[in-house]
């Protein structure tokens, strides 16, 4: 099934490849392109958290948020180097999500969510109140950073294409987890989790593993952000975007990957468009989020079953 | 001597005050936590429109206090209905689809709610507003009532879920909800005047809070994560926990900001609950393995 | 053969309409964008811009437009946050294709906007947000205000507190961007001007319950109470003060941005001898300003407030475009430097070139029975203080207390 899904995919990422060259294309529209793919990623690396191992945070938006600072924080610094920023973001985003992950999944359910936002508002809480990183201006004005010495990710194009190989790479490396073993056993322990311990897993060790993995594809998206938007600030931080984080994976349609993808650039569109022409867009957000819950659990993707398609999960 | 009569008493008293708000707030959000294994997050949003409510009903009856009875019963109504059409198809399900659909509910509570009344701030001007001299300060004679009302009001919840039957039986459908419905009692009826309970709870301390913390579409959502802690630190469905970490908070918050800044106050704050999951991940007073 | 007919009928309809679209569009337009909080705590901020440039924009078009363009405003929202700020003015620029922005209204934003102008060499004005890194390390060649800043704020207000208020005086600000800056900025004229800072204190935005901070208040000795504070945290403030009777207690006094015009009406017994310092009100004497007010008024129905100080920008800019004789950013934005209008609010302003800000005189009132009573008027020029383009203007600064 993974091998026939990667290969249904070669078109969309040959189309979204492409997607430069339609005819129309703006300079805006590859931008807001490159957030709803970013956070279709970010949406993509927490459903197989939420999706595959049962485990809802609401703490997400702090490894997106420390990402993005650790970029803006070498770029402000004179460190250009793209992998430099990454590699930054890598350490700390998974130093902290150790820490998390190892307190957070010794417990299970609501206190997991809730220790994960608590962890995260301490992260907002000191980013938002320390000087040394622009406070609650957060920090402003980067220069686009360097794939490599003289080739800067300076143009809407560049930065673009960037993501769209990131989205690739995160989306092949979530594929291969969900169909390898470790993949089965995060839905085992999502199905019955006692009685994967009683198989003999170790469940927190696995659970922990799938919050760290989570955690780096979501911080590696955040590092990616400042290159675009020339910022980080406190407010990328914040639980409420953790929520919204939540919402594009209910939205796409909860352990299926593809659909949290779509949640998130669905969302990101509809955010941007919506509030162009009316300002209570959150009531349209708010009500898509409570239809779905009611109705349509399994998310946009579960229209296609509606429409006569193959079923489109074989995981779980 | 001095600094003690000066300064720490009058910090405690503030302390106490907003500690015996969040009480209000926490207590509701906790027996919903307990009953329905739902943590509510639209809990703000129901406080939040309970002072909208109490504006609306003063508009028409210029009394405050008839606005503190008929406010919380409206919300308490739209409680209800809210439990009826959109939590309860949802309790056969995990308890994270409540969250996310609360989540979705406050979003749309509280653009409604500024939709209709606007987004500037209101006030509701206090009943009274004498002061007396009390540790060497003028005291708000409304500050003290607060107190006074929100103690009294957490002794009626405690007489209630003790001394009567309806409140034994909310704590034994927290215990064993399929047991009660195996003796005949209507649990479904029961869930929902407890939601209803609930909200009309979180109203009223809104209505309450107004005059002291002022009216606007946001005010839920800066309560709700304070109320969260709350009802983690006092152990989840607990409710003596609940209003026992409501006067923790509420005074180390005071207490705190005397000697620290903002930023060091909030990390604290956090520091205490996440120190008390790991350490004691039921909280002051949680039944042990009650959803851990 | 009905379905050939039917598309047949659809091509041409498209044809016409596309042909059809410059025919109507006779008139050259020009967009400009109007981006600010149309949702949250800064709303109110954000419709008053919005106001401002609606006024300004009539005026201009019944008189022909500009360079024979008639002005098109397109309003975004930025929910008071940067990101969204970003991608809207993004969209302003790249999609829409506007000569002009005019916003944001919280600082944070205007800041990460002023990356989007200087990256896409957009003229962009600012007539709301007032932290002190804009003029100075934010600053680019596109960048103009009609906002004071809290450095202006600052000296305006500091010399009439020492004058006629007292000597020592409690900073209490609202711990974020624009109370910081606020509070620095008022601590360093007061310093400079030999006044003491007797304590300083900051709540976070949104506190809820600001009594455990009144008790150092009362500590501390203090004739007057400086607030930096902002929308719905300041009428909270106010109403416990007030219940905590230190508003009778102290001299109170704060800056444009503390309370809108009409917000004071819910709290006027609490704001009782309140001294705000206020660059565009609605009880400025000035002939000019009670003119535009009038007119403001008959249109939307309420006082103008300072965030209508975009109407200024509007004219400004119109200025510059039509001294340029171009839309051209670079042309534009020479044509600006040193630029004098007599369109203004309040009459003839000026540009100044070193930093692009508009000096502006500040004015003070005093609350009395809801009502602001103006008190005094400080020239622009004492305000505005030396250009610091590049220079931190925090260097050297700290929150310590002198003692004396």
């Amino acid at each position: 099934m993974s091998r026939t899904l990667g290969w249904r995919a070669a078109p969309v990422f040959a189309a979204l490849a492409a997607l430069p060259a339609v005819p129309g294309m703006t300079d805006y529209y590859l931008l807001l392109a490159f957030d709803a793919l970013l956070f279709g990623a970010v949406a993509m690396s927490l459903d197989l958290l939420i999706g595959y191992t049962g485990l809802v945070s609401f703490g997400h938006a702090a490894f997106f948020g420390l990402g993005a600072y650790a970029t803006a924080i070498l770029l402000e610094r004179g460190i250009l180097s793209l992998w430099a920023s990454l590699g930054f973001a890598v350490v700390i985003v998974g130093l902290y999500a150790l820490v998390v992950s190892y307190f957070a999944t010794a417990r299970r359910g609501i206190y997991f969510a809730l220790l994960t936002l608590v962890f995260a508002e301490v992260v907002f809480t000191f980013f938002r109140y320390t000087q040394t990183f622009g406070g609650s201006d957060g920090i402003q004005g980067v220069p686009p950073p360097e794939l490599l010495p003289g080739v800067t990710l300076d143009t809407p194009m560049r930065n673009y294409y960037l993501i769209v190989v990131y989205l690739a790479l995160a989306w092949a490396a979530c594929r291969v987890l969900v169909g390898s073993h470790f993949g089965k056993v995060l839905v085992a322990i999502r199905e019955n989790e006692d009685r994967a311990r009683f198989l003999g897993y170790n469940v927190q060790r696995y659970k922990m593993a799938a919050c760290m993995i989570s955690a780096l594809l979501t911080g590696l998206g955040g590092a990616l952000y400042p290159g675009r938007a020339a910022f980080a600030t406190p407010d990328l931080l914040l639980w409420t975007v953790s929520g919204e984080f939540i919402i594009m994976v209910m939205i796409g349609g909860l352990g299926t990957l593809t659909g949290p993808v779509i949640g998130g650039a669905f969302f990101i569109v509809l955010q941007e468009k919506v509030s162009s022409y009316v300002d209570w867009y959150f009531i349209v957000i708010g009500a898509v989020l409570i239809l779905i819950v009611l109705f349509m659990p399994k998310g946009l993707l579960g229209l296609r079953r509606l429409l006569g398609a193959r079923p489109w999960r074989a995981t779980a | 001597m001095d600094y003690l009569v000066a300064v720490l008493l009058p910090q405690l008293l503030h302390g106490f005050v907003f500690g015996a708000a969040l009480g209000l707030l926490a207590l509701g959000l906790t027996v919903i936590f307990g009953l329905l294994g739902v943590m509510n997050f639209a809990h703000g949003e129901l406080y939040m429109l309970g002072a909208y409510a109490g504006i609306v009903v003063i508009g028409v009856t210029q009394s405050f206090w008839v606005a503190l009875v008929v406010a919380p019963i409206l919300v308490g109504v739209l409680g209800a209905l809210t439990e009826a059409t959109m939590l309860r198809p949802l309790y056969r399900r995990e308890p994270l689809y409540g969250l996310i659909l609360t989540f979705g509910l406050a979003l749309v509570l509280r653009e409604g709610a500024r939709q209709v009344w606007g987004g500037d701030m209101r006030r509701i001007p206090a009943p009274f507003t004498g002061s007396t001299p009390l540790l060497g300060m003028t005291y708000p004679d409304y500050r003290i009532f607060l107190l006074a009302i929100s103690c009294a009001l957490l002794l009626a919840i405690w007489l209630f879920f003790t001394r009567t039957r309806a409140g034994v039986l909310v704590r034994a459908a927290v215990q064993d909800a399929e047991m009660l419905d195996g003796l005949g009692v209507d649990v479904r009826r029961l869930f929902t005047l407890t939601f209803a309970g609930s909200a009309a709870l979180a109203a009223l301390a809104g209505l309450l809070l107004a005059p002291v913390f002022t009216v606007y579409p946001q005010m839920g959502v800066e309560m709700i994560l304070l109320a969260f802690i709350v009802v983690i630190l006092g152990g989840m469905g607990s409710l003596g926990g609940s209003v026992v970490a409501a006067f923790v908070i509420g005074i180390a918050q005071s207490l705190f900001s005397l000697w620290m800044n903002p930023q060091r106050v909030a990390i604290a704050i956090f520091g205490i609950m996440i120190v008390v999951l790991i350490v004691r991940p039921r909280g002051f007073f949680g039944r042990e393995g009650v959803l851990e | 053969m009905k379905r050939v007919t039917s598309l047949a009928l659809l091509v041409a309809v498209a044809l016409a309409v596309f042909l059809a679209a410059p025919a109507v569009a006779q008139q050259k337009v020009v967009k400009i964008g109007d981006l600010g909080s149309k949702v949250g705590v800064f709303e109110g901020y954000g419709k008053y811009q919005s106001m401002g440039i609606q006024l300004a924009v009539e005026e201009i078009n019944a008189k022909g437009g500009v360079l024979g363009h008639k002005i098109e405003v397109i309003a975004e929202d930025d929910d008071t946050k940067p990101a969204p700020a970003v991608r809207k003015a993004e969209k302003l620029i790249l999609q829409d294709g506007v000569k002009l922005i005019i916003g944001a209204v919280s600082s944070g934003s205007t800041m990460a906007v002023m990356d989007v102008t200087k990256k896409y060499k957009t003229i962009h004005w600012n007539s709301v947000s007032c932290a002190e890194f804009m003029r100075t390390t934010k600053f680019h060649k596109y960048y103009f205000s009609n906002q004071p800043d809290s450095r202006q704020q600052a000296n305006g207000l500091a010399k009439y507190i020492l004058d006629k208020m007292g000597k020592k005086v409690y900073i209490f600000y609202t711990d974020y961007a624009m109370g910081q800056s606020d509070g620095r900025q008022f601590k360093t004229a007061l310093e400079r001007l030999g006044g003491e800072v007797v304590g300083v204190a900051g709540a976070p935005l949104d506190t809820k319950d600001f009594s455990p901070w009144f008790g150092a208040i009362n500590a501390s000795g203090a004739d007057v109470l400086f607030l930096a504070f902002a929308g719905t945290d300041s009428l909270r403030l106010m109403t416990q003060l007030h219940s905590f009777g230190m508003t009778k207690k102290y001299k109170l006094a704060g800056i444009d941005c503390f309370l809108l015009q009409q917000d004071l009406a819910a709290i006027a017994e609490p704001m009782e001898g309140f001294v705000q310092l206020n660059h565009f009100s609605a009880y400025n004497p000035d002939p000019n300003m009670q003119a535009f007010n009038q007119k403001f008024k008959k249109k939307f129905g309420v006082d103008a407030n300072i965030a209508a100080g975009a109407y200024d920008a509007v004219y400004f800019w119109k200025t510059a475009v039509e001294k340029a004789g171009s839309f051209d950013s670079d042309k534009v934005s020479a044509a600006h430097e040193g630029l004098c209008t007599d369109a203004t609010h309040i009459g003839r302003q000026c540009i100044r070139t070193e930093d692009h800000q508009v000096v502006m005189d500040m004015h003070l009132y005093r609350v009395e029975k809801g009502k602001n009573i103006p008190i005094a008027r400080i020239d622009g020029k004492d305000a505005i203080g030396a250009a610091m383009v590049g220079q931190d203007p925090l260097k050297g600064f700290t929150w310590e207390i002198k003692k004396k």
